[in-house]
């Protein structure tokens, strides 16, 4: 059995829940897992980023979870500061709303998950979702027996979870930042938490009631917008020489600075170049089928 | 209190060229599959010599989307997951798109088969759905990015309108070009008449004053708006997709064509076939920006 088929099998009997089940925060009777991150404890050690790569095989180049670091001030009253970002698994989630073949789906504990052997690859959740919480296979996997040209997110770690256990990334991080938990039972850390101190969410009012909550948020690096005004040199120069030098998918990456039409050129050729990939697979069963 | 972001992963931004000449192309079919209809479906005789013309190059165009479409997406032969039952998911705008997609094809080729036919009631009855899906499928790949409320720049009740307006005059644009091109090889009677090219150049300008007021609109929403679609339009738009957005888009599209149409240059065939070249090119940067711009500020987020 091939690893997607597997990942079906295990999440199969969740399906009979739906696509869209209805937000579930604050329903007794009901579990709503969701993330507590407390951001006066993080440091910053991306211990959580390397313990998810382990866990899943994260290919190069996208995250399911990574850090946001910040410099805050001027020398000699200046500060870093850190935020941990991954998919909110949103009570509402646009990405689920936007699936056009029920991929991707809302469980009724509140994971928000991914069924790669339904997922077309077309990316309209990676567009609808507003936090950069999905991403594409590439092509090309370490192992070869993993999904590629799909969509992927994190999964809150479903396969830990129900065993008992806590997310790769809680399991990991040093500073006890992360804490996972079912926030409607009230006994539960995460509700605790989110009764007694200040969270805030990432951007509320686009109405996803997102389920990872912040303490001691920073507005300067929650905010898109002021994060897009406030880039480093380094950060606008990194970005530019990953995309730059991207090659093999159909991704827009325009280059800020360089001419725009020309990206749009390369963006096609590299479209084109990624084409055989796609078929790859269906060509190497065909060969087989006809071969053996 | 200065903050500077010093580290973020970075992302991709998922739709690129492939989705801009989609919606091009679907844009530039169902503009000119309107023109088709003119003669047929609302019944202006002088527009009928050119239905077929009219008709074939939107199926034209409309053939080469799927292509595009298809070999985009990561899995290509799981396309018919789009319309299978059991896959097919209700509240997705692109659920409803691939119906339009398949749809919106099969009924023009039925309407042209009548138009072939010389039946003029059901050439008339066909028509009429092609038009309704027509702007149906168009409508679609407006809404299609801007049902997405954190796509800030796209996020507007605009974007159909602006589609649907920039479809209408490429459609138009690239109609007059290929009715020049195929003038050439048509004996003197089958030509079609340059008093018809006139009339179309005109309705191509009612178009364009269009087009620029919405772009107008949008504009002034982006000046009094939230901070997102402030910086949205001045540091994306402006500042990273000048080209498309202002060079190709606004003068290019629309600022040269309408000049050539308001003024006497208008009754010359340079004038009418180049402001046609013109705004059936321009009309591509919106398509640009619109994919790629609406996708560019999520990027460092
Ligand atoms: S954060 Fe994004 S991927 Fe995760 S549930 Fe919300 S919309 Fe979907
Ligand atoms: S990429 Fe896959 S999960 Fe995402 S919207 Fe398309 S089919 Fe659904």
């Amino acid at each position: 059995m091939s690893s997607e088929n597997k990942h079906e099998s295990s999440t199969h009997h969740l399906r009979e829940y739906g696509v869209q089940t209805p937000g579930t925060k604050g329903i007794p009777g009901k579990r709503r897992y969701s993330m507590v991150i407390d951001l006066r404890k993080c440091i910053g050690c991306m211990s959580c980023v390397v313990a998810c790569k382990a866990e899943y095989g994260v290919p190069l180049g996208v995250w399911r979870t990574w850090v946001m670091v910040a410099d805050k001030g001027r020398y000699p009253d200046s500060r870093r500061i850190f935020m941990p970002r991954l998919c909110n698994h949103c009570d509402y989630p646009i990405c689920v709303r936007n699936c056009p073949t029920q991929a991707t789906f809302k469980h009724a504990e509140g994971f928000v998950l991914q069924r790669y052997n339904r997922c077309i690859g077309c990316r309209t959740c990676v567009i609808a979702c507003p936090y950069n919480a999905r991403h594409f296979l590439p092509a090309k996997r370490t192992n070869n027996n993993l999904p590629k040209l799909v969509v992927d997110k994190c999964t809150f770690c479903i396969h830990r979870v129900k065993k008992g256990l806590v997310p790769a990334c809680v399991q990991a991080c040093v500073g006890g930042a992360r804490i996972f938990g079912d926030v409607n039972d009230p006994k539960s850390e995460v509700a605790k938490l989110t009764a007694k101190e200040k969270v805030t969410v990432l951007k509320p009012e686009l109405g996803t009631s997102p389920s990872v909550y912040y303490i001691g948020g920073d507005w300067e690096i929650m905010d898109e917008t002021h994060n897009y005004k406030h880039r480093s040199a380094q950060q606008k120069a990194e970005f530019n020489t990953f995309k730059r030098n991207h090659h093999g998918d159909a991704f827009a990456d325009i280059v800020e600075g360089e001419n725009t039409m020309h990206h749009v050129g390369k963006n096609m050729s590299d479209f084109l170049a990624s084409i055989p990939h796609k078929f790859h697979d269906v060509v190497a069963a065909l060969k087989k089928l006809l071969f053996a | 209190m200065e903050t500077l972001i010093t580290y973020n992963a970075v992302h991709h931004n998922p739709w690129g060229t492939p989705i801009t000449i989609y919606f091009w192309l679907v844009g530039a079919s169902a503009g000119s599959f309107v023109l088709s209809a003119f003669g047929w479906v609302f019944g202006i005789k002088r527009y009928k010599p050119l239905a077929l013309s009219a008709s074939v190059l939107a199926i034209g165009m409309l053939m080469i989307v799927p292509v595009l479409l298809i070999w985009d997406l990561g899995k290509p032969f799981r396309f018919i997951y789009l319309m299978l039952p059991g896959y097919w998911h209700g509240t997705a705008p692109m659920a409803w798109g691939s119906l339009l997609i398949l749809s919106y094809p099969v009924s023009m080729f039925v309407y042209t088969y009548f138009v072939i036919k010389n039946d003029q009631k059901w050439a008339k009855i066909i028509g009429i759905i092609a038009i309704v899906l027509a702007l149906s499928t168009h409508w679609y790949t407006g809404v299609v990015m801007e049902l997405n409320p954190g796509r800030y720049i796209n996020h507007t009740p605009l974007a159909p309108l602006l589609f649907l307006t920039g479809a209408f005059i490429s459609g138009i644009g690239l109609m007059i070009l290929v009715l020049w091109i195929k003038n050439f090889f048509m004996s003197e009677e089958k030509k079609i008449k340059w008093a018809l090219m006139e009339e179309m150049a005109q309705y191509m300008m009612y178009g364009i004053v269009f087009d620029c007021f919405l772009l107008f609109l949008d504009f002034m929403q982006t000046q009094y708006g939230t901070a997102s679609e402030n910086i949205g339009h001045h540091e994306v738009l402006m500042n990273i997709f000048f080209t498309p957005y202002i060079m190709l888009e606004t003068v290019i599209g629309l600022l040269l064509p309408l000049v050539i149409l308001c003024s006497p240059l208008k009754r010359t065939r340079l004038g009418v076939y180049g402001a046609s070249l013109l705004v059936a090119g321009g009309v591509y940067g919106m398509r640009i920006w619109w994919v790629m711009g609406g996708q560019y500020m999520q990027s460092f987020y």
